[in-house]
């Protein structure tokens, strides 16, 4: 397996995925919710929107982004081409068949967006109160009471979200099969193409048990130098 | 009034910027719709035209000719029952006894249930899967449903979250009375916990009717296959069947849509309550 250039290729895959989805799919997260939290009038009916995605299953999911990214007569290339930028045929090009599935799994952020939510009412009242009176504007506010309240959520969410990124595997199973030139192979589709398409079922098992270590790894290292700047409420930071 | 959120940034900005930030996540749903109800001349019109003009069922009807779509429907609606009922009637009793009946070594054991929430389902895959084939269920119904008749670890943490929630006397008067555990879950808990009860069901209806890596793997006869496994069929075989694979996509949502419109205020309550209360 450590020889095996194509072993790693796919770890480098699947890493860039997983960093692709999971930081911007917080910051997208956290964004979405604090714009949508203070509507009233239409609320439901936005914050459903951005939910929706997420119970959309992954076949479904994956064919409509499959349309919509097609070079000749997909939606998005229809829309850069009123700007007259001709694009790029994003699934078939090597270059840009990772920020596609990058995008495509950030389409699913709607259940970040729902938890944010949530643990939005419970940011205490009292402490934004009391640093308003103080003077600390809305930046300030965010910055020193918010924020800490909404760090056990976060790091909660980057280890869900990063074990989930880690065994992405209908889009590329079913858009890119791995390529164009193995560019969208990720672990989980390379074991399963070795344990139910070559045959190599005890290669596979090696590369499942690669795929823990880096989970396992990368778990303790949230834990280790994340877990750190976790500020629960009613312990002394 | 001080809130979290940008209740600073003045209100129209704010809802403009909201609708803006919420399109990206729209469209493609909006899409989808649009292009399943478009006569076939214009679905692939270059440029494309937005509405469906008139708008028409063709695409819907030619998709229900390629496959068979109310035996794909039937069969995973069939495994979505049985995935509920399994679920909820092994978690339930398990979650009461971790909740409610003292025994030694509880607490170790329940903490280890938990810890397997984290086991990525790719690790466990092919030892899975060697233990299904070697038991010759491999092509059944069997490797997809047994398993959430042994108990699903997120179902029993949050029936087990929820009973604990209950007052300790109301089981003890009902011990009294000479209910045995069983007649006390039956009788009292389960009544109780409607919320935590619809909460499972949405999840397991949702998870098994969208789940694909197990069909795809355990199933191979194309009469038990499930409507993921028909949608997926249109990226391989039916190239030029675009048109077809999104409204069958369309009426693949529409169930999961509909449980979760119907669940949604029982949903909050459900797992909410399970997270918060000790």
């Amino acid at each position: 397996m450590v020889g095996d250039l194509l072993f790693w290729q796919t770890l480098a895959n699947t890493v860039i995925y997983a960093v692709g989805t999971v930081v911007p799919g917080l910051a997208i997260g956290l964004g979405l919710a604090l714009l949508l939290r203070p509507i009233r009038r239409g609320g439901t009916l936005l914050r459903s929107a951005v939910f929706l995605p997420a119970i959309v299953s992954g076949v479904a999911t994956a064919l409509v982004w499959g349309w919509i990214l097609n070079p000749r007569f997909g939606l998005l290339n229809a829309i850069l081409g009123l700007a007259g930028i001709r694009g790029p045929s994003w699934l078939q090009d090597p270059t840009w068949a990772m920020p596609a599935l990058i995008v495509i799994g950030l389409w699913n952020v709607g259940v970040n967006v729902v938890v944010y939510l949530a643990a939005l009412s419970t940011v205490p009242r009292d402490l934004l109160e009391a640093a308003a009176l103080d003077g600390a504007g809305a930046v300030a506010r965010f910055r020193a009471v918010t924020w800490p309240a909404l760090t056990p959520i976060t790091f909660y969410l980057g280890i869900v979200n990063a074990i989930g990124a880690f065994q992405v595997f209908t889009p590329t199973y079913l858009l890119t099969r791995g390529g164009p030139d193995h560019a969208t192979l990720t672990l989980a589709l390379y074991t399963y193409q070795n344990a139910f398409r070559f045959g190599q079922i005890g290669y596979a098992s090696a590369l499942a048990l690669g795929m823990v270590v880096v989970i396992v790894g990368l778990t303790a290292f949230q834990f280790r130098v994340l877990g750190r700047r976790v500020a629960y409420l009613g312990a002394e930071s | 009034m001080i809130a979290p959120g940008l209740a600073a940034v003045r209100r129209p900005l704010r809802i403009a910027l909201a609708v803006a930030a919420v399109l990206p996540f729209a469209v493609p749903l909006l899409w989808l719709v649009l292009g399943a109800l478009k006569p076939p001349g214009q679905f692939y019109a270059a440029p494309p035209t937005i509405l469906p003009d008139p708008p028409s069922l063709e695409a819907i009807q030619s998709a229900l000719r390629l496959v068979d779509a109310p035996r794909l429907v039937a069969n995973s609606l069939l495994l979505a029952a049985l995935n509920v009922v399994g679920t909820i009637a092994s978690a339930a009793v398990v979650g009461f006894a971790f909740a409610t009946l003292p025994a030694r070594g509880r607490q170790p054991l329940f903490a280890l249930l938990v810890a397997t929430i984290l086991v990525p389902p790719a690790v466990t895959l092919i030892p899975q899967y060697i233990l299904f084939s070697r038991l010759g269920w491999v092509g059944t119904y069997l490797p997809l449903v047994v398993p959430q008749f042994l108990g699903s670890a997120f179902a029993i943490f949050l029936f087990r979250q929820w009973f604990r929630s209950l007052p300790a006397n109301l089981f003890e008067s009902a011990e009294l009375d000479g209910a045995n555990p069983f007649q006390q879950l039956r009788y009292i808990a389960l009544p109780l916990a409607r919320p935590v009860i619809a909460a499972i069901a949405v999840f397991a209806f949702v998870g098994s009717w969208n789940d694909f890596l197990g069909p795809l793997l355990y199933l191979r006869s194309p009469d038990t296959f499930t409507v993921s496994l028909g949608l997926a069929s249109f990226q391989g075989l039916y190239v030029n069947q675009v048109q077809q694979s999104m409204a069958l996509s369309l009426l693949a949502l529409l169930p999961v849509v509909a449980v979760f419109a119907l669940a949604q205020r029982w949903l909050i309550q459900g797992v909410t309550s399970g997270g918060v209360r000790g």
